[in-house]
């Protein structure tokens, strides 16, 4: 039983190993983010307020950013063997409602030793860069 | 690289992991030293000292590991110093 998770050999993953997912966040998620969290900052609920403050539109949700994050790490690299075990992420521009994103993920470091990848993200806008950093995922698959 | 450089690239690699900054690896230093250092840390460690020395490790080398001093011989003998 995968759920539909990918589930590569841990000898698959070597460093550079890389995988992409385009995502679009709407309004439906945004609006059931804001009721899950309970974080209603009208940057991100109020297009009104959001250009008052010199943004074009409302800005996505970090949380959302992460949320697509977590499926890359749980559904495709690793996918069903691995598990999330920490992040560190800038948000370094913001994204919009509507605005078709890349995530990818790319094995920076397989350690044999401890069983764990390092795996450095970067969201992209076109352009526009919208968040960097990287993930750890630790193998609980076979060796 | 001398045993003390060593240990001077290691403080800050254990500060950061263990998010303690009173940390300073001994050669006596053990997990059992340390409240933040259970064992995702010690995953972590055995990583950022891969990562900044340049050096990879056997599942089986870490595990016989005892004290931190143990673990700076074993980076020595990676480096071939």
């Amino acid at each position: 039983m995968t759920g539909g998770a990918d589930s590569p050999a841990w000898t698959d993953l070597a460093e550079g190993h890389e995988v992409s997912e385009t995502f679009t966040i709407d309004d439906a998620a945004m609006a059931a983010f804001a009721d899950l969290s309970g974080d209603r900052n009208p940057l991100h609920t109020d297009a009104a307020f959001a250009r008052s403050r010199g943004f074009p539109d409302r800005v996505v949700y970090g949380g959302l950013i992460l949320a697509r994050v977590s499926r890359l790490l749980g559904m495709r690299l690793p996918g069903r063997d691995g598990l999330w075990a920490g992040v560190k992420m800038s948000f370094r521009q913001p994204l919009h409602p509507g605005e078709e994103a890349v995530l990818t993920g790319r094995v920076r470091h397989r350690s044999d030793a401890a069983r764990l990848l390092t795996i450095t993200l970067e969201v992209r806008c076109g352009d526009r860069l919208i968040a960097s950093g990287s993930a750890e995922s630790a193998w609980r698959g076979d060796a | 690289m001398t045993e003390q450089e060593i240990y001077d690239r290691l403080t800050p690699l254990f500060q950061d992991v263990l998010d303690n900054d009173d940390v300073v690896p001994t050669p006596e230093l053990t997990a059992r030293d340390v409240d933040e250092w259970d064992s995702l840390s010690h995953i972590r460690l055995v990583v950022a000292v891969e990562q900044d020395f340049g050096v990879s490790f056997a599942a089986a080398e870490i595990a016989r590991l005892e004290n931190v001093g143990q673990f700076v011989a074993l980076i020595r003998s990676k480096l071939g110093a």
